[in-house]
Protein backbone atom coordinates (compact mmCIF):
# COMPACT_ATOMS: atom_id res chain seq x y z
CA UNK A 1 0.00 0.00 0.00
CA UNK A 2 1.64 2.86 -1.35
CA UNK A 3 0.36 5.60 1.78
CA UNK A 4 1.65 2.82 4.01
CA UNK A 5 4.86 5.05 3.43
CA UNK A 6 3.87 8.20 3.59
CA UNK A 7 4.92 10.30 6.09
CA UNK A 8 2.83 12.85 7.65
CA UNK A 9 4.20 16.55 8.04
CA UNK A 10 4.99 18.69 11.01
CA UNK A 11 2.51 21.18 11.57
CA UNK A 12 1.97 24.41 13.75
CA UNK A 13 5.49 24.52 15.07
CA UNK A 14 5.61 20.30 15.27
CA UNK A 15 7.34 17.67 14.30
CA UNK A 16 5.01 14.54 13.45
CA UNK A 17 6.86 11.76 12.48
CA UNK A 18 4.24 9.06 12.97
CA UNK A 19 3.87 6.84 9.45
CA UNK A 20 0.46 5.48 8.49
CA UNK A 21 1.42 2.31 8.92
CA UNK A 22 2.22 3.55 12.71
CA UNK A 23 -1.26 4.90 12.52
CA UNK A 24 -2.81 1.13 11.01
CA UNK A 25 -1.11 -0.25 14.25
CA UNK A 26 -1.83 1.83 16.38
CA UNK A 27 -5.67 1.31 15.38
CA UNK A 28 -4.88 -2.83 15.71
CA UNK A 29 -3.99 -2.10 19.41
CA UNK A 30 -7.12 0.23 19.93
CA UNK A 31 -9.33 -2.55 18.50
CA UNK A 32 -7.43 -5.08 21.00
CA UNK A 33 -7.85 -3.25 24.02
CA UNK A 34 -11.75 -2.46 23.01
CA UNK A 35 -12.22 -6.06 22.94
CA UNK A 36 -10.63 -6.89 25.87
CA UNK A 37 -12.58 -4.41 27.95
CA UNK A 38 -15.79 -5.72 26.56
CA UNK A 39 -15.26 -9.16 27.24
CA UNK A 40 -13.76 -8.67 30.49
CA UNK A 41 -17.14 -7.62 32.10
CA UNK A 42 -18.88 -10.99 30.78
CA UNK A 43 -16.11 -12.98 32.80
CA UNK A 44 -18.09 -14.14 35.75
CA UNK A 45 -16.81 -13.89 39.38
CA UNK A 46 -14.02 -11.72 38.61
CA UNK A 47 -13.48 -9.66 41.67
CA UNK A 48 -15.35 -6.13 41.45
CA UNK A 49 -11.93 -3.80 42.26
CA UNK A 50 -9.98 -5.83 39.77
CA UNK A 51 -12.70 -5.33 37.26
CA UNK A 52 -12.71 -1.99 38.09
CA UNK A 53 -9.34 -1.42 38.13
CA UNK A 54 -8.32 -3.35 34.63
CA UNK A 55 -11.23 -1.31 32.77
CA UNK A 56 -9.42 2.08 33.86
CA UNK A 57 -6.09 1.07 32.98
CA UNK A 58 -7.18 -0.06 29.94
CA UNK A 59 -9.32 3.21 29.20
CA UNK A 60 -5.80 5.03 29.94
CA UNK A 61 -3.91 3.09 27.52
CA UNK A 62 -6.84 3.60 24.93
CA UNK A 63 -6.62 7.94 25.63
CA UNK A 64 -2.91 7.81 25.46
CA UNK A 65 -2.39 6.54 22.33
CA UNK A 66 -5.17 8.52 20.66
CA UNK A 67 -3.87 11.53 22.45
CA UNK A 68 0.19 10.70 21.99
CA UNK A 69 -0.14 9.45 18.40
CA UNK A 70 -3.97 10.46 16.60
CA UNK A 71 -3.16 14.10 18.02
CA UNK A 72 0.17 13.84 17.23
CA UNK A 73 1.20 15.37 21.12
CA UNK A 74 4.02 12.92 21.10
CA UNK A 75 6.15 14.63 18.71
CA UNK A 76 4.58 18.17 19.07
CA UNK A 77 5.95 20.97 21.03
CA UNK A 78 5.75 20.53 25.07
CA UNK A 79 3.95 23.50 25.17
CA UNK A 80 0.67 22.25 23.65
CA UNK A 81 1.13 18.99 25.98
CA UNK A 82 1.15 21.56 28.79
CA UNK A 83 -1.74 23.35 27.64
CA UNK A 84 -3.74 20.00 27.48
CA UNK A 85 -2.20 18.02 30.29
CA UNK A 86 -2.73 20.65 32.53
CA UNK A 87 -6.54 21.23 32.68
CA UNK A 88 -7.07 17.57 31.99
CA UNK A 89 -4.80 17.32 35.64
CA UNK A 90 -7.76 19.34 37.02
CA UNK A 91 -10.60 17.82 35.21
CA UNK A 92 -9.65 15.08 37.06
CA UNK A 93 -9.30 16.67 40.47
CA UNK A 94 -13.07 17.89 39.85
CA UNK A 95 -13.74 14.64 39.37
CA UNK A 96 -12.70 13.28 42.48
CA UNK A 97 -13.21 16.03 44.48
CA UNK A 98 -17.21 15.94 43.43
CA UNK A 99 -17.05 12.26 43.87
CA UNK A 100 -15.60 12.79 47.46
CA UNK A 101 -17.76 15.48 48.43
CA UNK A 102 -21.22 13.16 47.26
CA UNK A 103 -19.91 10.33 49.63
CA UNK A 104 -18.22 8.02 47.13
CA UNK A 105 -15.27 7.27 49.33
CA UNK A 106 -17.21 7.03 53.01
CA UNK A 107 -14.89 4.21 54.11
CA UNK A 108 -17.22 4.08 57.27
CA UNK A 109 -21.35 4.64 57.43
CA UNK A 110 -22.14 7.80 58.06
CA UNK A 111 -23.56 8.66 62.02
CA UNK B 1 12.64 32.69 20.74
CA UNK B 2 15.30 31.49 18.15
CA UNK B 3 16.20 33.31 15.50
CA UNK B 4 14.74 30.79 13.36
CA UNK B 5 11.28 31.11 14.73
CA UNK B 6 11.43 35.27 14.53
CA UNK B 7 12.90 34.83 11.12
CA UNK B 8 9.28 32.44 10.48
CA UNK B 9 7.39 34.99 12.84
CA UNK B 10 8.03 38.06 10.62
CA UNK B 11 6.51 35.94 7.08
CA UNK B 12 3.76 34.25 8.93
CA UNK B 13 1.07 35.92 11.00
CA UNK B 14 -0.19 33.01 12.42
CA UNK B 15 3.09 31.89 13.97
CA UNK B 16 3.64 33.79 17.44
CA UNK B 17 6.44 34.20 19.38
CA UNK B 18 6.63 30.56 20.64
CA UNK B 19 7.43 29.34 17.37
CA UNK B 20 3.35 27.57 17.31
CA UNK B 21 0.84 28.70 14.73
CA UNK B 22 -2.12 30.46 16.92
CA UNK B 23 -4.90 28.51 15.62
CA UNK B 24 -2.72 25.09 16.83
CA UNK B 25 -2.44 26.75 20.24
CA UNK B 26 -5.99 28.19 20.19
CA UNK B 27 -7.61 24.70 19.37
CA UNK B 28 -5.08 23.00 21.94
CA UNK B 29 -6.10 25.99 24.78
CA UNK B 30 -10.17 25.48 24.10
CA UNK B 31 -9.71 21.54 24.00
CA UNK B 32 -8.02 22.04 27.78
CA UNK B 33 -11.05 23.95 28.42
CA UNK B 34 -13.52 21.09 27.32
CA UNK B 35 -11.37 18.75 29.31
CA UNK B 36 -12.80 20.47 32.56
CA UNK B 37 -16.17 20.74 30.76
CA UNK B 38 -16.85 17.04 30.53
CA UNK B 39 -14.96 16.28 33.69
CA UNK B 40 -17.57 18.21 35.41
CA UNK B 41 -20.09 16.30 33.86
CA UNK B 42 -18.61 13.23 34.30
CA UNK B 43 -17.87 14.22 37.88
CA UNK B 44 -21.55 14.97 38.55
CA UNK B 45 -22.93 11.35 36.88
CA UNK B 46 -20.64 9.50 39.00
CA UNK B 47 -21.33 10.83 42.13
CA UNK B 48 -25.05 11.12 41.50
CA UNK B 49 -24.55 7.23 40.85
CA UNK B 50 -26.38 4.66 42.97
CA UNK B 51 -28.22 7.82 44.60
CA UNK B 52 -31.51 7.59 42.21
CA UNK B 53 -34.69 6.80 44.28
CA UNK B 54 -36.56 5.13 41.46
CA UNK B 55 -35.79 3.55 38.20
CA UNK B 56 -35.22 2.47 35.38
CA UNK B 57 -31.45 2.13 36.84
CA UNK B 58 -28.54 1.43 35.09
CA UNK B 59 -28.27 -2.28 34.86
CA UNK B 60 -31.60 -2.43 34.24
CA UNK B 61 -31.44 -0.29 30.83
CA UNK B 62 -28.01 0.20 29.37
CA UNK B 63 -27.68 -2.22 26.53
CA UNK B 64 -23.69 -2.71 26.27
CA UNK B 65 -23.20 -5.30 23.20
CA UNK B 66 -24.76 -1.89 21.06
CA UNK B 67 -22.76 0.85 22.74
CA UNK B 68 -19.86 -1.58 22.37
CA UNK B 69 -20.47 -1.62 18.34
CA UNK B 70 -20.86 2.51 18.22
CA UNK B 71 -18.25 2.84 20.96
CA UNK B 72 -16.01 1.01 18.37
CA UNK B 73 -17.28 2.78 15.20
CA UNK B 74 -16.22 6.22 16.48
CA UNK B 75 -12.72 4.62 17.07
CA UNK B 76 -12.33 3.72 14.13
CA UNK B 77 -13.87 6.91 12.65
CA UNK B 78 -10.54 8.57 14.55
CA UNK B 79 -8.33 6.37 12.47
CA UNK B 80 -10.00 7.33 9.00
CA UNK B 81 -9.22 10.83 10.38
CA UNK B 82 -5.55 10.45 10.32
CA UNK B 83 -5.57 8.85 7.15
CA UNK B 84 -7.42 11.84 5.51
CA UNK B 85 -4.76 14.23 7.58
CA UNK B 86 -1.88 12.11 6.10
CA UNK B 87 -3.48 12.16 2.00
CA UNK B 88 -4.23 15.99 2.48
CA UNK B 89 -0.38 16.36 3.64
CA UNK B 90 0.45 14.24 0.39
CA UNK B 91 -1.76 15.88 -1.88
CA UNK B 92 -3.39 12.88 -2.41
CA UNK B 93 -7.00 14.49 -2.59
CA UNK B 94 -8.82 11.70 -4.02
CA UNK B 95 -7.88 9.48 -1.20
CA UNK B 96 -8.16 12.63 1.30
CA UNK B 97 -12.03 13.08 0.26
CA UNK B 98 -13.08 9.57 0.91
CA UNK B 99 -11.50 9.21 4.08
CA UNK B 100 -12.79 12.86 5.02
CA UNK B 101 -16.26 11.25 3.86
CA UNK B 102 -15.73 7.80 5.82
CA UNK B 103 -14.63 9.51 9.16
CA UNK B 104 -17.82 11.85 8.68
CA UNK B 105 -20.12 9.24 7.79
CA UNK B 106 -18.80 6.53 11.28
CA UNK B 107 -18.95 9.86 13.12
CA UNK B 108 -23.43 10.43 11.51
CA UNK B 109 -23.26 6.72 12.63
CA UNK B 110 -22.80 6.98 16.20
CA UNK B 111 -25.05 9.96 16.38
CA UNK B 112 -27.44 7.77 14.35
CA UNK B 113 -26.87 5.15 17.26
CA UNK B 114 -27.29 7.51 20.31
CA UNK B 115 -30.57 8.91 19.12
CA UNK B 116 -31.50 5.22 19.20
CA UNK B 117 -30.19 4.29 22.11
CA UNK B 118 -32.19 8.08 23.72
CA UNK B 119 -35.50 7.37 21.93
CA UNK B 120 -35.35 3.72 23.50
CA UNK B 121 -34.57 4.77 26.72
CA UNK B 122 -37.66 7.21 26.31
CA UNK B 123 -40.08 4.80 25.67
CA UNK B 124 -38.28 2.81 28.60
CA UNK B 125 -39.34 5.32 30.61
CA UNK B 126 -36.12 6.81 31.39
CA UNK B 127 -36.09 10.45 31.01
CA UNK B 128 -34.07 13.84 31.99
CA UNK B 129 -36.95 13.93 34.55
CA UNK B 130 -37.39 10.72 35.91
CA UNK B 131 -34.60 10.34 38.32
CA UNK B 132 -31.33 11.64 39.15
CA UNK B 133 -29.38 8.51 36.78
CA UNK B 134 -31.54 9.75 33.91
CA UNK B 135 -31.02 13.65 34.11
CA UNK B 136 -26.99 12.98 34.47
CA UNK B 137 -26.79 10.50 31.78
CA UNK B 138 -28.71 12.35 29.33
CA UNK B 139 -26.96 15.40 30.18
CA UNK B 140 -23.62 14.02 29.80
CA UNK B 141 -23.90 11.94 26.86
CA UNK B 142 -26.31 14.41 24.92
CA UNK B 143 -23.45 17.03 25.41
CA UNK B 144 -21.21 14.67 23.71
CA UNK B 145 -23.08 13.58 20.74
CA UNK B 146 -24.04 17.31 20.31
CA UNK B 147 -19.69 17.54 20.08
CA UNK B 148 -20.00 14.66 17.51
CA UNK B 149 -22.62 16.25 15.74
CA UNK B 150 -20.50 19.70 15.46
CA UNK B 151 -17.71 17.17 14.39
CA UNK B 152 -19.59 15.64 11.32
CA UNK B 153 -20.65 19.07 9.89
CA UNK B 154 -17.11 20.63 10.32
CA UNK B 155 -15.94 16.98 8.48
CA UNK B 156 -18.10 17.65 5.78
CA UNK B 157 -17.36 21.23 5.32
CA UNK B 158 -13.98 20.56 4.61
CA UNK B 159 -15.02 17.41 2.42
CA UNK B 160 -16.77 19.81 0.38
CA UNK B 161 -14.29 21.90 -0.07
CA UNK B 162 -12.09 19.41 -1.50
CA UNK B 163 -15.07 18.93 -3.69
CA UNK B 164 -14.58 22.14 -4.86
CA UNK B 165 -11.01 21.80 -5.60
CA UNK B 166 -10.07 24.83 -2.46
CA UNK B 167 -8.45 22.02 -0.01
CA UNK B 168 -4.69 21.38 -0.55
CA UNK B 169 -1.56 20.58 1.14
CA UNK B 170 -1.54 24.40 2.18
CA UNK B 171 -4.50 23.42 3.99
CA UNK B 172 -3.68 20.66 6.35
CA UNK B 173 -3.04 22.43 9.37
CA UNK B 174 -7.01 23.44 9.04
CA UNK B 175 -7.55 19.35 8.51
CA UNK B 176 -5.07 18.56 11.44
CA UNK B 177 -7.13 20.97 13.59
CA UNK B 178 -10.31 19.38 12.83
CA UNK B 179 -8.78 15.94 13.35
CA UNK B 180 -7.76 17.23 16.77
CA UNK B 181 -11.56 18.34 17.63
CA UNK B 182 -12.48 15.21 16.59
CA UNK B 183 -10.05 12.25 17.87
CA UNK B 184 -10.99 14.99 21.30
CA UNK B 185 -14.63 13.80 21.24
CA UNK B 186 -13.18 10.41 21.01
CA UNK B 187 -11.08 9.77 24.04
CA UNK B 188 -14.25 11.81 25.51
CA UNK B 189 -16.02 8.92 24.60
CA UNK B 190 -13.24 6.08 25.97
CA UNK B 191 -13.92 7.92 29.13
CA UNK B 192 -17.81 8.20 28.98
CA UNK B 193 -17.67 4.25 27.75
CA UNK B 194 -15.72 2.83 30.58
CA UNK B 195 -17.05 5.28 33.25
CA UNK B 196 -20.90 5.00 32.56
CA UNK B 197 -21.36 1.96 30.40
CA UNK B 198 -18.50 -0.90 31.24
CA UNK B 199 -18.35 -0.30 35.29
CA UNK B 200 -20.88 -1.54 37.20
Amino acid sequence: MAQSHATAQAHGGGGGHATVATYLRIAVVLAIVTALEISLIYIPGLPSHVLVASLIVMSIVKFALVVGFYMHLRYDAKLLTALFVGPLTIACAIILALMALFGAFLLLPRS
Amino acid sequence: MTSQAASHAEHDPNIGITGLDHRKMGMWAFLGSECMFFGSLIGTYLSYKGKSLSGPTPHEILNIPLTSVSAFVLLMSSVLMVLALAAVQRNDMKWAKIWLFSTATLGAGFVGFQIFEFTHFVHLGLTLQTNLFGSTFFTLTGFHGAHVTGGVIWLLALWALAVRGKLGPEDALKVEICGLYWHFVDIVWIAIFTLVYLIP
